[in-house]
């Protein structure tokens, strides 16, 4: 409650410190508009015209059912990725030889170019929901994973000792001691997960469905709709930004305190 | 409030530097330090000035003996101001900056003001005078000025350098701007003031750095605020540099839609520099002094973000009416803030907010409220010009009745300067 009290506490002011990251996204966009003052509105439309495309988007009803479709998918595959790669990673952790083992198979996970997942998958599911889902998983396990294992590796031994020592109960020993330690990695590992699976679910789409924003932005590209393929673009820059920096990166500064 | 502090005089943070003051003997109070005779003259030439362009726009009155009055307005209000402004500030901080540095008093000091007189002699009287008259004053005051400020810029650390650069490129632009009136140059003179006023925006942020440094440290100092408050140069230089491109786009591309865009990037790096007042673990933004300062901030970023606004709307008669809070407002009260607090602390007082420090910042701010909104209130047009201009002056009246004995008698503490 009280962590929860020092986010909010704290949150105007982590606000304002976006000023300036406002600032250089503003100066971004001048550069932008003078790109497409020199290239023309079909290369590049231009912020303002792309801007206006995006709010009429919005109150597009069938615009906002392929967001609809593209959040469902991006949930589905981060859900499981998360719970999957949180318990895994937490139990390789707990043991050195299964900590030993994983390792490798992760680096093939993640070495491995999700567009090529993206193929398999297509050749395994056929075109629908679970194509994009499984290359979602795919793409976000492993970072989940990795954060969970590390953070059950790097448990301090004299911490446990201590517990030990003075017969702690199971559930304070594992949320007075473990808990905040292993949070501490186990959420920013989440954020990171987080932005992979947005960013895959799109492509995904792109190349394997016909509905989800993905499949409107490839819409989009065969009919040289720039503003609306910039617009989505956009779509997607805004929302993740909103998640990453409005709601979680608060919760993230918090947790890492705990790391010193 | 003033006499509790009168009574227990302590030794202030600034005072290390007048360990170094010259020995010339029999130095009236008003020129004992730097900045005593141009707060003495710069109040009233505010007023005065300020009601006499009001009564101008407003069309009560008008100027017959000057051609292209805009044109002029716009200079006295920035370099005619500037010149004066800046030898306060140099006189009175450099000292500070660089210990050892000989303050400029006495009959020296009395010289350069003499000269800033002589500058604004020749400005009013420019139709008798001639504009090469007042060319060779005006330029020759900044440029002393520069000369003056030498040590900053060939510091071998170059902590100020920042400073004597913004400067040197004022005097550019200054010499720039007469010689496009005598005809000299071709370039449209009125173009010149703009990118003259981001230079002066640029030089304001670099000095309220430093000054913000000093006054908000000596006040938590006074209030036995515990934490360090540090004015970080990444978020100003981002300020200074969306405010050079903004200024340098304008000359090249007016009305230009990537100029409104960058209008509303120069807003959000202004307001962004606020950040600074946030510290750790420590809350001031409930100090009137934070409250003060930041709005200097407040207004220029206001002021930039709704000419970006008013471009994108390709609303264009709105720009000149939004640039009147970077003037009116953020210069306005830049000028106000460096009059009230070297006003009380280099006269050996305590930073003290009153009754009449919060009315004098509601004035200006109000005045400048009334001034960038003629665009909506266009019927009302005649009135807002002339009251904002009386409201604006207000301030400094005020000022006059609480400074004035401070500026022309000795410092409180007993020690020279």
């Amino acid at each position: 409650m009280k962590f929860a009290l020092k986010i909010l506490k704290d949150f105007p002011s982590f606000l304002w410190s976006g000023l300036g990251a406002i600032a250089s996204i503003l100066l971004f966009i001048a550069l932008w508009d003078a790109g497409n003052q020199i290239y023309g509105d079909l290369v590049l439309p231009s912020p303002l015209e792309t801007f206006k495309t995006l709010l009429l988007m919005l109150q597009d009803d069938s615009v906002l059912a392929e967001i609809h479709t593209t959040l469902y998918r991006a949930s589905i595959g981060f859900g499981i990725s998360l719970i999957l790669g949180t318990a895994l990673g937490l139990l390789a952790g707990f043991f050195a030889t299964a900590s030993m083992m994983s390792r490798p198979i992760v680096t093939i996970l993640v070495g491995m170019p999700p567009i090529a997942w993206i193929v398999l998958a297509m050749i395994w599911f056929g075109m629908g929901d679970e194509t994009v889902i499984f290359t979602v998983i795919v793409a976000s396990f492993p970072i989940v994973f990795v954060g969970a294992l590390q953070g059950t590796r790097t448990l301090d031994g004299t911490l446990k000792e201590m517990a030990q020592s003075f017969n702690f109960p199971w559930h304070m020993r594992f949320f007075d001691v473990y808990f905040p330690h292993i949070f501490s990695y186990v959420f920013p590992a989440w954020v990171g997960g987080l932005g992979m699976a947005w960013k895959i679910v799109i492509m995904a789409e792109l190349l394997a469905t016909s509905n989800g924003i993905g499949a409107s932005l490839a819409v989009a590209r065969s009919q040289l709709d720039t503003p609306t393929a910039l617009a989505i673009v956009v779509i997607m820059i805004a929302s993740l930004m909103f998640i990453e920096y409005i709601i979680l990166e608060p919760i993230k500064r918090e947790v890492e305190l705990w790391r010193d | 409030m003033k006499h509790e502090e009168e009574e227990k005089p302590q030794i202030l943070r600034a005072t290390n530097h007048y360990l170094y003051y010259p020995d010339e003997k029999d130095i009236p109070p008003y020129l004992a330090y730097g900045f005593r005779p141009v707060f003495v003259l710069l109040a009233p030439y505010m007023i005065i000035s300020m009601v006499l362009w009001g009564l101008v726009w407003s069309g009560t009155i008008n100027i017959p003996f000057m051609d292209n009055i805009l044109v002029w307005h716009v200079y006295e209000m920035l370099f005619g101001i500037l010149g004066i402004g800046v030898l306060a500030f140099l006189s009175t901080g450099l000292p500070e900056l660089f210990p050892g540095l000989v303050p400029l008093v006495g009959k020296r000091l009395k010289y350069v003001v003499l000269l800033w007189i002589a500058g604004r002699l020749s400005f009013w009287f420019i139709d008798i005078t001639g504009v090469y008259l007042a060319a060779l004053l005006n330029l020759s005051m900044l440029g002393w000025l520069i000369w003056f400020a030498r040590r900053a810029v060939l510091d071998k650390l170059q902590r100020h350098a920042s400073l004597g650069y913004a400067l040197l490129a004022l005097l550019i632009i200054e010499a720039w701007f007469f010689a496009s009136m005598a005809g000299v140059a071709s370039t449209a003179p009125m173009d010149i003031l703009k990118i003259g006023l981001g230079g002066h925006v640029v030089l304001i942020l670099l000095a309220l750095r430093r000054v913000n440094m000093e006054a908000v440290n000596e006040l938590m100092e006074d209030k036995g605020i515990d934490d360090v408050y540090i004015s970080r140069p990444p978020l100003t230089n981002l300020a200074i540099f969306s405010v050079i491109v903004f200024t340098v786009v304008e000359f090249l591309y007016p009305n230009n839609s990537a100029l409104g865009w960058l209008g509303l990037a120069s807003g959000a790096a202004v307001l962004a520099i606020t950040n600074d007042y946030i510290l750790k673990d420590k809350f001031i933004l409930n100090q009137p002094y934070v409250i003060y300062l930041a709005l200097i901030f407040v207004m220029i970023g206001a002021g930039y973000a709704l000419m970006g606004y008013a471009i994108l709307m390709t609303e264009y008669t709105g720009i000149s009416h939004f640039r009147h809070f970077i003037t009116s407002g953020g210069f306005g009260l830049a000028y106000l803030m460096v009059m009230i607090i070297i006003g009380w602390i280099h006269t050996g007082r305590h930073l003290t907010s009153n009754i009449y420090t919060h009315t004098m910042i509601a004035l200006i701010l109000l005045a400048t409220l009334m001034r960038g909104s003629i665009p909506f209130f266009e019927e009302y047009a005649h009135e807002l010009y002339l009251y904002s201009a009386i409201v604006w002056a207000l301030p400094f009246m005020i000022y006059i009745k609480v400074f004035f004995n401070f500026l022309v008698s000795p410092r409180a503490d007993g020690i020279k300067g």
